[in-house]
């Protein structure tokens, strides 16, 4: 059993009295000055994650020079403006999501590997196994202090037929983000979906009417956790694990009830925005949509990580709109033929274009005195170099925001993990782990003062 | 062919056509779970499951006892240790360490080699093979030995708690509320495993689908109680066009768009809204006017009309006149030529707004949107897009199927004791159904908490909305839980219980839960005999419900459902447009619905001589005399080259990419999901395919050929390719061709056993003569879905099982279904360990 009595009887008396004064003194309950000292917005730090499917034409990629003021890259050229905000890593490589043995199957292996450093189980089944992923080791210190611990979102529905690649569970490729090892959190496609996840699906869009239906779910949560409770006695090991998910996943709405209660509507008010009506048919048109709702996840500090597919690995989206009608992952294997290795830039080129708008958005939305992007880390990039031969050495990788020095090409030593690289993130969101996967220690010249 | 030579005969008499007959068989093969075994009984017992050798041993021939085991372990070493062995390990196998006297030591393994010995791949051409008859009495013996060691040894396999996913949800919903709007693509879209997204290892549960069923769960009970908001909202209804490429606005069409739309109509749209109250409702049409998005929706040219609507589900329709000739203003889209037509030319059309089929109104648009800098010049005035506004003017919540169905009581007075008494027997209604069991007042008191907590602020039915909300996130609900035998020991098997047996099969068969009549029976106990199992399972088929067979196992076997994500280039495949895909989609549907009501021969799937068409497709099909947009069965001639599922446009679209076929995806979709034998993956660095050689444009099969003198390559592509080479002569989208980069086709084949064929009626004789295979493979895919696990090797004798008693009834239908209900891995359960 997950949820404590005790947990159950505070929100009781919550729902009661409606205040704050029958509440025991924690963290999250204090009261708003001392909150809106601690949520300054010097200390709240962002981690954001885009991804980039089938990875990348690597020639068309990396910068020729090292060092500052290099030459952008063809795929980089739109991203030419914020020059200034963002570097370049070359020579970072994800060794585990190598085969070693397992055959076939680097996209799956992967995507299960990019923020996990971690060797991924090969199984279509019960038995999956990653790591926790960085975004998640992230979140679990900063969503002591956000309602939403993490947002992950995605442009391309999970496959909805057939296999995902060869020998690994769709879940998978569908997803960067792994709570616990064996717990992916699948990606959400529908903005309206986001939207209403960040702000509820009420009448109106206020913090108080907001509160009002969370304090609605309160009851029910407490109905299902008994319930779920009487369910589980007498069940096997395997079914109360199961169960716990659903517990876990309870006590994890709970847990954002008490926290709204306590910041009285100080976090998650828009004024104006418009809720999205669902998913639109045009690829830069949805991720945009999407980005924007990063964006207004961080404006209204509902959640501090977020990470964004802009497809899923193994996508087969053709891109006609800009001369692209072949689908995307036959096209990466692409034989050093001209025409595809044209056409796969040209992909790359977009999915750039896409980071190029979050990086405007963000430097344009103001945080405190300072922007949205000043106290924000972005990691983009993918988790396949060139796509012909399935490499996983030297990954293409950009990191943005204020917290790095950009203008710059970063070339580690060779054979570096990409966990180094996020290792050194996490230090820099003030998020301490010793070891990440396969990673070996920091990344050396990463975290050169901005 | 070699593939022949193994097939053993079936030495026992036809058993006629009855399914009771055929299950009577599995029953006596102690295969199937026989009603002797009590259902809550503490204990399994052991007897009744012992095997009854010599019901196995009818099925099939006899063995041939002169032939000893260790002259077959012989054979396996004589003919297979060359690759086989313990240091080559060849596809991760040995048979040195093999026992033909011990099978259940290397089952999996021995399943291996009987699978790919039936199928005629081993040992592969130019290695030495046994006589044929040798090799037939090895596969007859070794199917014979392993079908016999699991039948005294029943194993039905893992079973986890399941829960429900978005399909089967938003279906229970539906027939728990008599809520009939589909709320499943609300919810998040569920992970697939073993190629369905029911396998209940793969559903799992994170906060964000939490926060997700909680927030859909409120939606629904708000809308069925009649409790939604009161505030105006406005719902969008989009209509999907095709969308050139070189923005010359929005395509529409001279014919009819809906069946649900007047039969002399054109263009427009009818789609379902939920009405949540008695009230007022804006409808907003959006015409065409040139803009190249369907994004960008122009307010000029929305036409809006308020009309009363009923609480409840309503169809709205809007659509123009067919009989209006054309204008003749309009150009044909190209690049050349004025883009805006002369005022003077433009007259009013007619445009008639429908609820429930019946017209509310004519409203007149002008023919032509003509705007200062862009111009709806290129087509027919249609629409793009229709709202809903409202409610206006409420008037109640009204009289719709789920608040009849919700409020079975009304409080008899204003009291709250005669509301509790009220909302008890509301409450234990709901929840039997949802729970899908006999409801005690300890699944009561918690929901009549709800109740009275959200009674206190408001009314009773806002009350029942909340409890309502509370029984569509509970876990009762939500998950398929089975309980096991009080004080049986882990790892013993028994069978499920019959309200147990009654949510298996009514999530296999209605991706959703039981209804009364399955309840009832079930309550009662009877529902594991096997007279009334086949009388249900016989209705249920029957019942609309089982379209969700096709919707979902159809759906994702056939990959149906990616249809929708298929773009084809528009360049290549001019003709290709989304009536034409929803079309191809509508085809495949209604074929395979028709097998399931009308209990067909599974092998229509390899050659029906009849198929579903209307005018758009058949055109596509080069098929004339099929006129209008209405759906109806045709006959096919031989000369069409159509029938069964290889010809049919759906399947060969989605086996292809966007901008060509591929030979390699139909072939391997010819191996997985006909043959059920999966080439292996495809090693990393493939060497990619040239499409042209000199300065010589090749054509695919040029180009396959190149690949396949690739030794890597070859050691699969021999498999796959000769498959989807017969297939050739249908293009990309299914039309059918005779010649490809202006070279006439050659679409002959040689699988690896030397067979040699010809183009898709070739392909089709090749499968008829593996019909045996076919079955199989097919009883394994349904099986899959029926189960939510994969299918283990330990579950083949029961899938063979299955395929025999089909075989014996003609490949019907409903008997392989009937097979799959009363298996031992359906209708048993291992306690798991603790």
């Amino acid at each position: 059993m997950i949820i404590t009595r005790k947990t159950m009887d505070r929100r009781t008396l919550l729902r009661g009295t409606g205040a704050a004064l029958a509440l025991p003194m924690m963290e999250a309950m204090l009261p708003r000055s001392v909150k809106a000292a601690e949520t300054a917005a010097a200390a709240r730090k962002r981690l954001h994650v885009i991804y980039t499917p089938n990875g990348m034409m690597m020639e068309n990629w990396t910068p020729a020079q090292a060092g500052e003021n290099y030459t952008l890259s063809p795929i980089l050229k739109p991203l030419e403006a914020h020059r200034e905000k963002f570097m370049v890593v070359s020579n970072l490589d994800h060794a585990q999501a190598e085969a070693l043995g397992d055959g076939a199957g680097d996209h799956g292996r992967c995507c299960g590997s990019y923020l996990t450093g971690a060797h991924v189980k090969k199984t279509e089944g019960a038995d999956l196994a990653s790591g926790v992923s960085m975004d998640q080791l992230v979140a679990q210190k900063y969503g002591e202090v956000t309602q939403i611990p993490s947002l992950e979102l995605g442009l391309e529905q999970p496959s909805l037929a057939g296999s995902c690649d060869t020998g690994y569970s769709c879940a998978y490729t569908n997803t960067l983000s792994w709570s616990t090892p064996s717990t992916p959190l699948p990606v959400t496609t529908n903005p309206r979906a986001v939207f209403e996840r960040l702000f509820g699906d009420g009448d109106s869009l206020d913090a108080a009417s907001r509160l009002a239906q969370l304090r609605r779910q309160a009851s029910i949560l407490d109905f299902v956790a008994d319930d779920a409770k009487r369910l589980s006695a007498g069940m096997s090991a395997s079914d109360k694990r199961k169960l716990d998910e659903y517990m876990t996943s309870v006590r994890d709405i709970e847990k954002r009830i008490q926290k709204a209660e306590a910041a009285g509507g100080a976090a998650g008010s828009v004024t104006s925005f418009a809720r999205p009506a669902g998913i639109p048919d045009d690829f830069q048109e949805h991720a945009r949509m999407m980005i924007d709702l990063q964006v207004l996840s961080a404006q209204s500090d509902l959640t501090r990580v977020t990470t964004l597919m802009l497809a899923r690995e193994v996508s087969g989206r053709s891109y006609p709109e800009i001369g692209v009608p072949d689908a995307h992952h036959p096209l990466s294997h692409h034989g050093n033929d001209p025409e595809k290795v044209a056409k796969l830039t040209k992909i790359n080129t977009l999915h750039m274009e896409q980071i190029a708008y979050y990086i405007q958005r963000m430097s344009e939305t103001k945080d405190g005195e300072a922007s949205l992007l000043d106290n924000t880390l972005l990691l983009a990039g993918a988790s396949l170099a060139d796509p012909n031969s399935h490499s996983h050495r030297n990954l293409p990788t950009i990191v943005a925001g204020g917290l790095v020095k950009g203008n710059r090409h970063l070339v580690a030593a060779k054979d570096t993990p990409m966990t180094n690289l996020m290792l050194s993130m996490m230090d820099m969101l003030d998020v301490r782990v010793d070891s990440l996967g396969d990673s070996t220690g920091r990344l050396s010249g990463f975290a050169s003062v901005a | 062919m070699a593939w022949n030579n193994v097939r053993r005969h079936n030495g026992a008499k036809r058993l006629g056509a009855k399914l009771l007959v055929s299950a009577g068989v599995l029953a006596a093969a102690g295969l199937v779970a026989s009603p002797i075994i009590g259902q809550a009984t503490a204990e399994p017992v052991a007897a009744p499951l012992a095997v009854n050798t010599a019901a196995v041993a009818s099925v099939a021939a006899p063995l041939d006892a002169s032939v000893s085991t260790a002259e077959r372990k012989k054979m396996l070493l004589q003919y297979c240790t060359a690759c086989h062995n313990d240091k080559a390990k060849t596809a991760n196998m040995s048979v040195l360490p093999l026992n033909p006297d011990n099978l259940g030591a290397d089952n999996a393994t021995w399943e291996k080699i009987l699978r790919r010995l039936s199928l005629g791949e081993m040992p592969p051409k130019g290695m030495k093979r046994p006589p044929k008859e040798q090799l037939g009495d090895f596969v007859h013996w070794l199917e014979h030995s392993l079908d016999k060691r699991i039948a005294a040894n029943p194993d039905p396999g893992r079973a986890t708690v399941r829960r429900l996913n978005r399909t089967e949800y938003a279906n229970a919903v539906r027939d728990l509320l008599a809520f009939d709007v589909d709320m499943s693509k609300d919810l998040p879209v569920d992970d697939t495993g073993y190629g369905f997204d029911n396998i209940a290892d793969i559903l799992t549960v994170s906060p964000t689908l939490m926060d997700r069923y909680i927030n859909v769960a409120g939606k629904i009970s708000r809308l069925a109680t009649g409790q939604a908001s009161r505030n105006p909202g406005t719902t969008d209804h989009k209509i999907e066009k095709d969308l050139f490429e070189n923005a010359f606005g929005i395509a529409s069409y001279n014919e009819r768009a809906s069946d649900l739309l007047p039969l002399d109509s054109r263009g427009g749209t009818a789609f379902k809204y939920y009405a949540p109250y008695d009230a007022t409702y804006a409808i907003q049409v959006f015409l065409n006017s040139g803009t190249s998005t369907e994004s960008e929706i122009d307010a000029n040219n929305r036409y809006e009309l308020r009309v009363p609507l009923k609480a409840g589900l309503r169809t709205i329709g809007v659509s123009f006149r067919r009989k209006m000739a054309l204008n003749e203003e309009l150009i044909p889209a190209s690049t050349k030529g004025p883009r805006v037509p002369k005022a003077t030319n433009v007259t009013l059309l007619p445009m008639d707004v429908q609820v429930d089929g019946a017209r509310v109104k004519t409203l007149e648009v002008p023919s032509v949107a003509l705007g200062p800098n862009v111009s709806q010049s290129f087509y027919l005035r249609d629409v793009m897009q229709v709202s809903v506004a409202g409610p206006y003017d409420i008037q109640g919540p009204g009289d719709t199927p789920s608040r009849r169905k919700i409020f079975t009581c009304r409080p008899a007075s204003a009291s709250s004791s005669a509301e509790n008494a009220c909302a008890r027997q509301i409450l234990g209604t709901l929840a039997r159904q949802a729970y899908r069991r006999p409801v005690s007042s300890a699944d009561i008191n918690p929901l009549m908490k709800i109740y009275a907590e959200a009674r206190k602020g408001s009314d009773f039915e806002h009350g029942i909305s909340a409890s309502v909300q509370a029984i569509l996130v509970s876990p009762g609900f939500l998950f398929m839980t089975e309980s096991d035998p009080r004080g049986s020991r882990p790892g013993a098997i028994h069978r499920i219980t019959d309200l147990e047996l009654a949510t298996r099969l009514s999530l296999f068969l209605w991706s959703s839960i039981p209804d009364e009549e399955l309840l009832a029976v079930a309550e009662k106990r009877k529902l594991s005999d096997p007279a009334v199992l086949k009388q249900q399972v016989s209705r249920m088929l029957a019942d609309t419900r089982s379209k969700a067979l096709t919707d979902n196992f159809a759906g994702q076997w056939l990959y149906l459902r990616r249809l929708e994500f298929q773009k084809p280039d528009r360049r290549a495949y001019p003709d290709f447009d989304v009536r034409l895909r929803s079309a191809m989609k509508t085809e495949t549907e209604m074929f395979f619905a028709g097998v399931v009501r009308e209990n067909r021969s599974v092998l229509d799937f390899l050659g029906a001589d009849y198929t579903y068409l209307n005018q758009r497709l058949a055109e596509h099909y080069g098929i004339k005399g099929v006129n209008g947009t209405t759906f109806r069965k045709v006959q096919l001639e031989p000369a069409l080259h159509r029938g069964g599922l290889m010809g049919q446009a759906s399947v060969l679209t989605v086996t292809s990419y966007n901008n060509r076929t591929s030979v390699v995806l139909r072939g391997k979709w010819i191996l997985e999901n006909i043959l059920a034998a999966p080439p292996p993956p495809p090693p990393p660095d493939i060497p990619a395919l040239n499409e042209a050689r000199n300065g010589k444009v090749m054509t695919v099969r040029e180009q396959m050929e190149m690949h396949r003198k690739h030794p890597v390559c070859a050691s699969c592509h021999t498999k796959m390719d000769p498959f989807g080479f017969s297939l050739e002569n249908y293009d990309a989208t299914g039309a059918w061709r005779s010649a490809d980069a202006g070279k006439l086709l050659d679409v002959s084949a040689t699988l690896p056993d030397g067979t040699n064929f010809d183009g898709p009626k070739g392909l089709r004789d090749v499968l008829m003569s593996r019909k045996d295979q076919f079955v199989e493979a097919f009883t394994e895919r349904l099986m899959t879905y029926a189960l939510a696990r994969g299918v283990e090797a330990y579950d083949m004798p029961a899938v063979r099982l299955v395929r025999n008693a089909a075989r014996d009834d003609g490949y019907r239908m409903h008997t392989v279904v009937m097979g799959i209900v009363q298996s031992v891995p359906f209708s048993m359960r291992r306690t798991p360990e603790k």
